[in-house]
């Protein structure tokens, strides 16, 4: 067998479509307010929790887009950009810069093409994902589960044997539910679905997630049709 | 009676600016200048737009150059050079050269304003290869370029795609002796990139530097603009040498920010060269008898409180003669050096 010593974790593509992809942050109009010029003095460094962690750099992600280092900007876009926890410790920058911006406009490049890097990034997250979509609310109860999360310890077990009742418990009504985080409207749910498509939130999951897009259609148009809305995915 | 007249040696921007002043100030003012016009380097070097508010260089110098040339206080000694000086505070006496032969002039007071000379790349900077590549050019190549609007290649006479800047050529190197900054080159290959990219849209444009010194507001006029507007790469790290390779030239150096060695092509290499003081300089530190520093520069004597005295009473010096100035610099010490000298007379004349 062939032994790969590239170490490449995404494909090389030809630099007419680096180009594209650069022009389509550019493009964003955020842009103008999150670049103007960078020292690369590196406040934004010394600010970034992640880069304490990571091989990462707000600077270099500032840097190259001011240089339109076409090719630096197509390593940045597969690779550091899922290191940011888009904290925005970065907007301290003299120029007004914000390096944490430029990587909101480029993961979503990165998502709307879908990039492998896009994907990989969000696979961990399918479940969160397909939960903030069709309810509305991030975590619910019933996601705690004894094998998923050794690290809180051996109660978990007896909360999540007896999660309804525990939930009960809770002084606000609202709270009084395993599959959402809390109590969340008819009407909410309905804008919220809405949002989605409008936006074109559901297209960017088809490119990253197939699967999950199919599964989130199917839960979204049932609903949207028994409140009185022609509604189609694809 | 003490002579009430201030010879003024140089036509320069400085030069013109401490004629007039004297001249303003209702004294005579003997200006005396080498070449056949006035307007100094900017002048001869054919500068296209002043730093840092771009405007045209040869405007602003006839400008200046009228208002000496139409002033009754002003006498002209031009095709004219000091050969000679004897005497004392309020009574000097001056030998001009011309043509025509020698003549003796009486001044009371003397203002050298003999200038700078560009750095010439040639002399220990081989490494940049100015003498051996065509597409090395410098700052004032590149300048005289701009004015014609025909910024090309002189190896093959083509508009270049890259181009890029070295910056600190002869200046802040212990090695060439230069310690100092010569203040000006940031502002000026800022202002010049600005200038190629308006005039080649196509052309990237890079500036390698050690630190970009555009102090006061010629970070935001210049510095910012070149950066946000114009999308001029400033690299921060010195390249090491110029090579050739094939018909490109090849900087070698580093991307110090990035952390990486850079060996990249270039279409025109821009030797961003400092001042050093001009041979009149020198020439007249010695005919006066001025003390000067370790850079050959005249030396001023008053520090931070008097920056146009010099070592000897009734000379004063202004501009780039007596160290590396822009021109904002120059005008504001040649006003300041026509009042410190016409404040002469008027001691002398009182003290008589």
């Amino acid at each position: 067998m062939a032994l790969d010593l590239s170490l490449n974790r995404y494909a090389d593509v030809p630099y007419e479509e680096k180009e594209r992809l650069f022009n389509e942050v550019k493009q964003d109009m955020r842009y103008e307010e999150y670049l103007y010029g960078c020292y690369e003095c590196g406040i934004c460094v010394a600010a970034c929790p992640s880069a304490r962690f990571y091989d990462f750099s707000p600077r270099k992600i500032a840097q190259t887009m001011a240089r339109e280092d076409v090719e630096t900007f197509y390593i940045l876009l597969n690779d550091s950009i899922w290191d940011c926890s888009q904290c925005f410790s970065c907007d301290r920058c003299p120029r007004q810069n914000s390096p944490g911006g430029i990587i909101t406009l480029m993961r979503e490049v990165a998502v709307k093409n879908g990039l492998a890097s896009a994907q990989q990034a969000l696979e961990g997250y399918g479940r969160i994902v397909y939960k903030i979509m069709s309810t509305g609310t991030q975590v619910s109860p019933d996601m705690l589960q004894p094998n998923a999360f050794p690290d809180w310890g051996p109660h978990v077990k007896e909360i999540s044997d007896n999660l309804d009742l525990w939930r009960k418990a809770l002084p606000p009504e609202t709270l009084h539910t395993t599959e959402t985080g809390w109590q969340v409207s008819d009407k909410t749910i309905i804008e919220l679905y809405l949002i989605w498509h409008y936006t074109g939130v559901m297209d960017m999951i088809k490119e990253v997630d197939e699967g999950l897009f199919m599964i989130l259609a199917d839960v979204m148009e049932e609903r949207l049709e028994e409140e009185g809305y022609d509604v189609t995915f694809d | 009676m003490p002579e009430q007249s201030v010879l003024i040696v140089g036509g320069g921007p400085a030069g013109m600016e401490a004629a007039r002043g004297v001249a303003d100030l209702g004294y005579k003012a003997i200006l005396v200048e080498k070449r056949s016009r006035l307007g100094g380097t900017p002048d001869e070097a054919h500068y296209a737009a002043l730093t840092p508010d771009f405007r045209s260089a040869e405007e602003a110098m006839k400008e200046m150059a009228d208002a000496v040339q139409n002033h009754p206080n002003v006498e002209l000694h031009l095709n004219s050079t000091v050969t000679a000086a004897s005497g004392s505070v309020g009574d000097f006496e001056i030998t001009l050269k011309n043509a025509k032969g020698s003549e003796k002039v009486k001044a009371g007071a003397v203002i050298i304003a003999t200038g700078f000379t560009h750095f010439d790349p040639g002399r220990e900077t081989q490494q940049y290869g100015y003498y051996e590549f065509d597409d090395v050019i410098t700052l004032v190549d590149l300048e005289k370029m701009l004015k014609a609007h025909k910024v090309v290649r002189p190896s093959n006479g083509q508009p270049p795609k890259r181009l890029c800047f070295i910056q600190c050529v002869g200046s802040r190197d212990r090695q060439i002796g230069n310690e100092y900054c010569s203040k000006v080159c940031c502002g000026i290959a800022s202002k010049e990139a600005i200038e190629v990219r308006q005039q080649l849209p196509d052309c990237k444009v890079f500036i390698f530097y050690i630190d970009m010194r555009m102090y006061g507001y010629w970070e935001s006029q210049i510095y910012w603009p070149a950066q946000e507007k114009y999308k001029v790469n400033y690299i921060k790290g010195i390249a090491t040498e110029v090579l050739k390779k094939g018909d490109q030239l090849i900087v070698r150096g580093e991307d110090a920010t990035f952390g990486r060695p850079m060996e990249v092509p270039m279409d025109i290499v821009v030797l961003s060269v400092g001042m050093e003081p001009s041979a009149g300089t020198k020439e007249m530190a010695k005919i006066f008898g001025l003390e000067t520093n370790k850079y050959n520069f005249i030396e001023t004597i008053g520090g931070a409180l008097n920056t146009v005295t010099t070592s000897k009473e009734g000379v004063f010096a202004c501009g780039a003669c007596t160290g590396p100035a822009d021109l904002e610099d120059s005008i504001s010490s040649a006003s300041a050096a026509a009042l410190k000298a016409v404040s002469i007379l008027r001691k002398t004349a009182q003290a008589a």
